[in-house]
C-alpha cells in the first residue's frame, strides 16, 4: 500500500488510508482551525504540532487507533474528532505494562 | 519500468560475490590494537579501520563475536584485510573461521612476532601500503543486478519516516529485488506490531512462521526481563516527533522493505544464500545492525533518518535519506537525499524512490556518500548477554 501516489501539494493534513481514524498533520494546526481538504472537513479542537496525529473520527475508549489501515494501539480514553491523538490518550497493544 | 541491463560496475570476488569498494581493512582483534589500526589506516590512502571493545574474552557471546569478526573481515567490499593480533589461539581461531567464511585474503600481523608495538605498526603500514597500491590498480567490470546486497536501515525515526523516506526506499528496494538483487530488512524490535503483514508476504509459509517466531522470541525475552520497553521505544525523540506507540513506529519502519515477497529469515550476521528480500534478526541499535549487515555480505546500505543520525560503516557505503526537509536541507554534510519533498508536496513517492534507486547505482559505481566523506566508520559488537564474565 502506497500512502501517497501524487504530490500532496499544500496539504495541511495527510489521510493515509480510508480505514484510518487519524490523519497526520503536515503543518502546525491551531486550536479551532477548520481544515477543508480532499473533500473532508475537520475542525481541530486543540493545537496539534506538525508530524502529530489528529482524530478524523470519534474514537471510544478501548477502540483501535488505525494508521496505514493497521492497528497501532488503542485509545485509553474517548477521543473526539479533531483532537490531538498521542501518548496522553493512546497506548500500544504490545509490550504494554498498563494494568488491566 | 522494464528490467534494463545493469549499469553497475564492481569488483568480482572468486566466490561469485561482488564488491563496490576495494578497501584494505585494518582489523584489530584486540581492543588494545584499535588505536594502532586507526593510525595505520589514516596513513594509508585506500585503507579503513575499525575499533572495538573486545579484548579476547571467551564470554557467553563469544560465538556471536567470533561470527561477527569472521564475517566482517570477509565483506565483499574488501580487497584484503590486514588483521592485527596479539598472537593468541583465540585470535587464530577467528582467523581460521574467516578463511572458511570467504576467500577474502587475510594478512596477519602479530604483536608476538613483531616484538613491539612500533614494529607491529611499521610492518602493518608497509603491508597495507603495498596492498592499497594493488587494490587501486584493479579496474571495475560490469556487474549484474544480483551483485547488489542492499541493507535497509532507519535511525532517529520521526512521524515522517513512515510516509516519506521509508516507503520511498521501499520503492527502490522492490525494484532491485524484482531485478534479481538481495535486500535485507532488520531490527526485530522495529517490526514488532507489523510482523503479521511481513509474514503474509513470505514466499514459503515456513518463512512467515519464522518471521512471527523471531518477533515472539524477542517479545518473550523482554517480558522475561520485566523491562518496560516503552521507556525506550518509541524513544523520547520519536515521541516528540509525533510517534505514539511501538506499533506505529514499526508499521512505518517496515515500509523500507516495500511490497516484495520475503525469501527468508536470517540470524544475526548470517549471510543470505540466494537473491531476494530477507529479514535479519538484529538489535534496534543502529551500529550493531550495520555491523551485522557488514558481516553478512551487505555491500551497500540506505539509511533513512528523521533526526540526521551520523552513522556509517568502515566497509559499507551508507546512503542517508532525510525524512523531512527541515532537517534534510540543513545537515548537508550528513544527508545524501532529502525525501521530505514528499510531505512538502513537491515530489511523489515514486519520484523519490527513483532518486534513491539511481543513487544506489551511482554510489555502487564509486560515488562517495556523505558518511564516507565524513569517515563514519562506526563498529559495534552485538551482545545478547552482559560483557561480564
Amino acid at each position: 500500500m502506497r500512502p501517497v501516489s501524487s504530490p500532496t501539494g499544500q496539504r495541511k493534513i495527510l489521510f493515509l488510508n480510508p480505514k484510518d481514524n487519524i490523519a497526520v498533520c503536515l503543518a502546525d494546526i491551531n486550536a479551532g482551525e477548520k481544515i477543508s481538504q480532499d473533500g473532508r472537513e475537520i475542525s481541530a479542537v486543540e493545537a496539534i504540532p506538525r508530524g502529530h496525529k489528529i482524530a478524523t473520527a470519534d474514537i471510544a475508549k478501548g477502540d483501535g487507533i488505525i494508521k496505514y489501515g493497521e492497528r497501532m494501539g488503542h485509545a485509553t480514553k474517548s477521543i473526539a474528532t479533531g483532537s490531538h491523538v498521542h501518548t496522553h490518550n493512546v497506548l500500544g497493544d504490545r509490550l504494554s505494562t498498563e494494568s488491566a | 519500468m522494464s528490467n534494463s541491463t545493469s549499469p553497475l560496475l564492481g569488483y568480482p570476488r572468486p566466490d561469485g560475490r561482488w564488491g563496490f569498494r576495494n578497501h584494505i581493512l585494518i582489523l584489530p582483534l584486540h581492543q588494545a590494537l584499535s588505536t594502532a589500526a586507526r593510525d595505520i589506516a589514516d596513513a594509508t590512502p585506500g585503507a579503513v579501520a575499525i575499533s572495538h571493545d573486545w579484548s579476547g574474552e571467551i564470554e557467553k557471546d563469544f560465538e556471536r563475536i567470533s561470527k561477527t569478526f569472521a564475517g566482517f573481515a570477509g565483506n565483499p567490499n574488501i580487497f584484503t584485510t590486514v588483521v592485527l593480533t596479539i598472537g593468541t589461539e583465540v585470535e587464530a581461531g577467528i582467523i581460521e573461521r574467516a578463511k572458511k567464511f570467504s576467500p577474502t585474503p587475510l594478512v596477519e600481523v602479530k604483536l608476538s612476532d613483531a616484538g613491539s608495538m612500533f614494529k607491529l605498526v611499521t610492518s602493518a603500514l608497509e603491508k597495507a601500503g603495498e596492498l592499497a597500491e594493488k587494490a587501486a590498480a584493479e579496474s571495475r567490470v560490469p556487474a549484474p543486478w544480483s551483485s547488489v546486497v542492499l541493507g535497509l536501515e532507519c535511525g532517529g525515526s520521526d512521524a515522517y519516516s513512515g510516509i516519506t523516506a521509508n516507503p520511498a526506499l521501499g520503492v527502490a528496494s522492490d525494484r532491485l529485488v524484482e531485478f534479481g538483487a538481495t535486500s535485507i530488512l532488520a531490527e526485530t524490535m522495529e517490526i514488532l506490531g507489523a510482523e503479521h503483514l511481513l509474514a503474509a508476504r513470505a514466499l514459503d509459509p515456513k518463512v512467515g512462521a519464522q518471521i512471527i517466531e523471531v518477533v515472539a522470541r524477542y517479545e518473550r525475552s523482554i517480558n522475561y526481563e520485566g523491562i518496560d520497553i516503552r521507556g525506550a521505544q518509541p524513544s523520547r525523540g520519536n515521541i516528540e516527533g509525533g510517534l505514539s506507540t511501538l506499533e506505529e513506529k514499526s508499521l512505518g519502519a517496515a515500509k523500507k522493505a516495500g511490497n516484495a515477497p520475503f525469501t527468508g529469515v536470517l540470524e544475526y550476521a548470517d549471510r543470505p544464500t540466494a537473491p531476494g528480500l530477507y529479514f535479519m534478526d538484529t538489535p534496534g541499535h543502529d551500529i550493531e545492525q550495520l555491523t551485522g549487515f557488514a558481516a553478512a555480505d551487505v555491500n551497500i546500505t540506505v539509511f533513512t533518518t528523521g533526526r540526521g543520525t551520523p552513522t556509517g560503516s568502515a566497509v559499507i557505503p551508507t546512503i542517508k535519506v532525510a525524512t523531512n526537509s527541515e532537517m534534510g536541507l540543513v545537515l548537508t554534510d550528513l544527508i545524501d537525499i532529502n525525501a521530505g519533498t514528499i510531505s512538502d508536496g513537491t515530489q511523489t513517492l515514486e519520484e523519490v524512490g527513483q532518486i534513491i534507486f539511481d543513487e544506489i547505482v551511482r554510489v555502487a559505481n564509486g560515488h562517495l556518500t556523505k558518511a564516507e566523506h565524513g569517515k563514519h566508520h562506526e563498529f559495534n559488537l552485538s551482545r545478547l548477554y552482559g560483557s561480564t564474565l
